[in-house]
């Protein structure tokens, strides 16, 4: 019995093998080949769903509704009302490697739509049951066509508004072990929700709605960006966020990001678009957590939605199967930019709900009329496509103009919000600088953080400003004033250098010691002197003097290993912050001090004019304005 | 049970002795106990933290009873004894599980573990190189070098002092990685060359306990450990296991420009000008020219100290930056009259001697401010 269960095992795989020994290569049919790259690209519902808003995003739609039926597996439907597909077309557009979006390698490298491998359709199409029905608005009524494993029907006609409508049913019916994989309804759900989020974060000037199980989820109505991420992620992250706006050469950030205040415990709220297109780059998370470091409280996660916008040919978005990884030209910059704006607008941060500045503006945001664009597989496109301007920051009428199919960003309409709306661009002041100066011009007599009241049980400040009643906590507050006290001393200091008398010496692979090697101009910028010492070995021979004790060789590892993967590190600066923060809570006045008002109104007036007075250096708030008129609804006055 | 009826400091002494390697807060409480331990005539006490084992005696004449051991709360025995009136005459008595102190009309209870659980480790016999010195002699030498160990060093060997017999020389070198101090003593009798690397615990309790005076010293290296015999004490400590950084590289020699400077002069004028110094950086410059050396120290907030004294010099120009910690230390810790400074160049370590003495050397790293 032994022998022959043993052999019940080694008989297929003996035979599995003889296959493969014997047979010749040979070409895999096409609906296989559309498989495996289906296997790829469409993951789940949720990748399947992102793949056609994407397309409906490029046909230029002004009003895009998703239904989805069990989370997506039985049913996702897209309709748009996009410039359509012609009759001719359609046939192509489930075919693989067939897109209007672009046509030379040239485009490949300066493209702005959303997609361009021509792959979406087809490798939906060949794991599902797929029905394609669009109408162009000069035709007379819509074409449709299915397509069940690779094979097409032949085009009929049927009803439907100018524009596009998706179906895809059954996902995965061909392929039963891909289906194993799915998880439950909700779970799917939740996945295809998130994809619609991001989309519709990255387009507020496009309608959505979602639809599951026949009732609506979301309807979320074309609006200005602001109104689109409170809609999205709810009123309190739009109020407790700061905006951003940065300019520097060809590279443009902006969005909000929240105060560390509304920071999560997770990274779900985090919304990075590169030219318009969501990803989740290391590189750029690295730098956004370097720039909430000094805020944020460990284990909490930042939030944001934050677009950056660049040269299309300094990033590469053909890197991974879903392009959500991008590769950058200049890595090193782009950190350093990204990290400094943040940082930036962090250090003077003041929730943006505190001004009126940020109503609508002028709501140029109107749904454009593109409905001439053509998405659909149109040889004149090409030719089109090279005529568009290609500018490093794209002035905004570019992308009103009818004409382009572009992934376009919805720049006019944050820059309508962020008051820059003229093409240039060219001010790169912060919404923030406007808001302050605003309300300072208003009420020059009480200062933001009013003036002292008295002290509340020797722990906090109570204090009244024109809105209401402002409770600091005193520790909290003084502590982070030493701090950026500290910093910007040794900051102004020149860095100094202790070299060892006795060198430390550690081991080191290979790309350490290149590392080491190929930067030590921007080592002994950081106070590092570190040299080859043998094939294996790196020498520490130098160190910054605020960290001569530190665990020298420990420290090297870190910067090098920060240099090597971020082109920059911040470790030297954030350890020598952790010593000047236990130094500023050990210098801060503790509670039960009493107070005198002249002494709480001079902090007041330190904390107004110093950086990041908002939290204390372990990332908690440091005050609360509780207004006039929630004290009024306490005291259900004027009711 | 009767153990010893005494004046207070004929016990407190001892105590005393013993008590400073007890570590307060431990997670074996029998180490924040003394073993109290009575042979014949001979009481003694023993303290240790594993690492480090102290034994001293008290004499007492009669024999009260037969011999006994018992460990108690070191600190809170040394606690009660000094907090008594002088002269009063202690009693302590045992139960099964207490000791009792008594003195005129107070009574204190203590908590007592069982002898036989006391970590007392084994001693080695075979002592590969013995030692005989003047206390005072070994207290002074000890005194040049020690403020340079390192503290809590990731490398751990540094977190000590190397102590080498070579020749008719016993040397003593420290060193925290920024600066090195290096100090030798003749002996009478050629010795055979050992190594080893004192804890910094050791050197810290020797400078404690080392008398003052000409009695002597026997220092014992044997196999792992080192034991010291004085007075009634008896040290024993193991070595630090490890490397020690060839100090030989690192001390210069032949350098050509070099002053001397009365150390008082040196010392006040450099107290001075840091009280202006970064409390972080602790920089200092120091600036020769001919016949001149100018000291400038300034702080982050762009406050300054400039203080100028006149030497014979006749180097080069220098100007060179130190901690200045690292200067006042070794000041404070030499004896001599006066000091010469010895330098390279800006971006090469210092030298700092006694003029005309070959047993002292204290080299520094600059720092470029």
């Amino acid at each position: 019995m032994a022998i022959g269960a043993t052999q019940g095992v080694i008989m297929p795989l003996r035979a599995l093998l003889e296959k493969c020994l014997m047979n010749a290569i040979k070409l895999l049919p096409d609906l296989l080949i559309s498989q495996i790259a289906a296997g790829e690209v469409v993951e789940r519902p949720a990748s399947a769903l992102k793949e056609m808003l994407e397309n409906s995003v490029d046909a230029g739609a002004a009003d895009i509704t998703v239904q989805l039926v069990q989370g997506g597996i039985k049913l996702i439907r897209v309709m748009d009302n996009g410039t359509g597909i012609s009759k001719e077309d359609i046939p192509l557009a489930l075919a693989r490697h067939a897109t209007s979006k672009i046509s030379t390698l040239e485009d490949l490298q300066q493209v702005v739509s959303l997609g361009f491998r021509g792959e979406a359709l087809a490798s939906i199409a060949a794991v599902s049951r797929l029905t394609l029905a669009s109408r162009r608005a000069e035709q007379k009524h819509a074409w449709k066509v299915q397509a069940e494993s690779g094979r097409l029907s032949p085009p009929e006609p049927v009803a439907l508004a100018s524009g596009t409508t998706v179906e895809m049913h059954d996902l995965y019916f061909n392929t039963p072990a891909r289906r194993k994989f799915l998880k439950t309804e909700a779970t799917e759900f939740s996945y295809c929700e998130e994809t619609f989020k991001r989309i519709a974060l990255s387009r507020p000037d496009i309608g959505f709605t979602l639809q599951h199980n026949g009732t609506v989820r979301r309807h979320l109505r074309a609006a200005d960006p602001r109104s689109r991420i409170a809609a999205v992620l709810g009123d309190e992250f739009s109020q407790t966020s700061v905006l951003i706006d940065e300019q520097a050469a060809d590279l443009r950030l902006w969005g909000s990001a929240a105060l560390p205040a509304y920071s999560r415990a997770s990274r779900d709220a985090q919304y990075f678009f590169v030219n318009g297109r969501f990803v989740r780059d290391k590189l750029i998370t690295h730098a956004l957590r370097e720039a909430y470091r000094d805020v944020l409280h460990l284990d909490r996660y930042p939030a944001f939605v934050l677009f950056l916008e660049m040269k299309a040919e300094s990033v590469d978005a053909n890197v991974h199967p879903t392009k959500i990884e991008v590769r950058f030209r200049d890595p090193r910059a782009l950190h350093q930019f990204v990290f400094h704006a943040i940082d930036k607008a962090l250090a003077t941060g003041q929730p943006a709900s505190r001004g009126s500045v940020l109503a609508t503006g002028d709501q140029e945001h109107k749904p454009n009329d593109r409905g001439n664009t053509d998405m659909a597989i149109n040889e004149k496109a090409g030719a089109e496509f090279s005529g568009y301007p290609r500018q490093g920051v794209m002035s905004l009428k570019s992308y009103i103009s009818p004409e382009p199919p572009a992934a376009a960003q919805p720049q006019a309409f944050y820059s309508a919000l962020f008051g820059v709306e003229d093409d240039g661009l060219k001010s790169a002041q912060t919404v923030l600088d406007i808001h302050t100066a605003g309300t300072r011009a208003k009420e020059p007599e009480v200062p933001p953080l009013g003036f002292a009241l008295g002290q509340l049980r020797g722990i906090y400040i109570l204090s009244q400003n024109d809105r209401g009643l402002l409770i600091v906590d005193m520790h909290a507050a003084h502590e982070r004033l030493l701090y950026e006290k500290l910093k910007s001393a040794l900051d102004n200091h020149t860095l100094a250098m202790q070299p060892l008398l006795i060198p430390a010496t550690f081991y080191a692979d290979s790309l350490d010691i290149v590392t080491a090697e190929e930067n030590s101009d921007s080592l002994s910028e950081l106070g590092f002197e570190i040299s080859t010492f043998s094939p294996t070995m790196l020498v520490v021979r130098s160190v910054p003097v605020a960290l001569k004790n530190a665990d020298v060789v420990k420290l090297a590892r870190d910067v090098l290993s920060d240099i090597r993967e971020f082109g920059a590190s911040q470790a030297l600066t954030s350890r020598r912050n952790e010593l000047l923060s236990t130094m500023a809570c050990h210098g801060a006045v503790r509670a039960n001090r009493m107070l005198t008002i002249p002494e709480m109104n001079a902090l007041l007036r330190e904390m107004e004019v110093t950086e990041r007075a908002g939290q204390c250096n372990h990332g908690r708030p440091t005050w609360f304005e509780i207004s006039l008129a929630d004290l009024d609804k306490m005291f259900m006055r004027g009711k | 049970m009767k153990l010893i009826q005494a004046e207070r400091d004929t016990l407190l002494k001892p105590l005393q002795m013993v008590t400073g390697i007890v570590e307060r807060r431990h997670t074996l409480p029998i180490l924040s106990n003394v073993l109290i331990e009575r042979k014949d005539d001979k009481i003694s006490f023993v303290a240790t933290d594993l690492e480090i084992q102290i034994a001293t005696y008290a004499e007492d004449g009669d024999t009260v009873s037969e011999g006994y051991a018992v460990t108690v709360a070191a600190k809170k025995l040394q606690d009660i004894l000094r907090a008594l009136p002088d002269k009063t005459q202690v009693t302590l008595e045992t139960d099964e599980s207490r000791l009792h102190a008594k003195a005129g009309k107070s009574r204190f209870h203590l908590q007592t573990l069982p002898a036989e659980d006391f970590p007392k480790f084994p001693v080695g016999s075979e002592p590969q190189a013995k030692i005989t010195v003047k206390q005072k002699e070994l207290k002074h030498l000890l005194s040049m070098v020690q403020y340079a160990m390192a503290q809590q060093d990731i490398r751990y060997y540094l977190n000590g002092l190397l102590l080498l017999t070579e020749d008719n020389d016993i040397k003593v070198v420290a060193t925290d990685g920024h600066r090195l101090a290096f100090a030798l003593m003749k002996l009478e009798a050629p010795q055979e060359k050992r190594e080893v690397i004192l804890p910094r615990k050791v050197v810290l309790e020797l400078a404690r306990l080392l008398n003052d005076t000409d009695e002597s010293v026997t220092v014992e290296i044997l196999q792992n450990q080192v034991r010291f015999s004085f007075s009634s004490v008896v040290l024993v400590t193991k070595v630090v296991d490890g490397k020690f950084p060839d100090y030989n590289r690192v001390i210069p020699a032949g350098y050509q420009k070099h002053f001397d400077i009365n150390r008082q002069l040196l010392l006040q004028t450099l107290q001075r000008a840091s009280i202006l110094s970064n409390e972080k950086f602790r920089g200092v410059r120091l600036i020769l020219t001919t016949d001149n050396l100018r000291i400038v120290c300034n702080n982050s907030e762009q406050e300054e100290a400039e203080e100028e004294l006149e030497l014979h010099y006749d180097g080069e120009a220098l100007d060179i930056g130190f901690n200045i910690s690292y200067l006042l230390d070794v000041l404070n810790h030499l004896s001599g009259e006066t000091v010469r400074c010895a330098f390279g160049d800006a971006n090469s370590s210092a030298l700092i001697t006694i003029p005309g003495n070959d047993d002292f050397k204290y080299v520094v790293m600059p720092m470029r401010i």
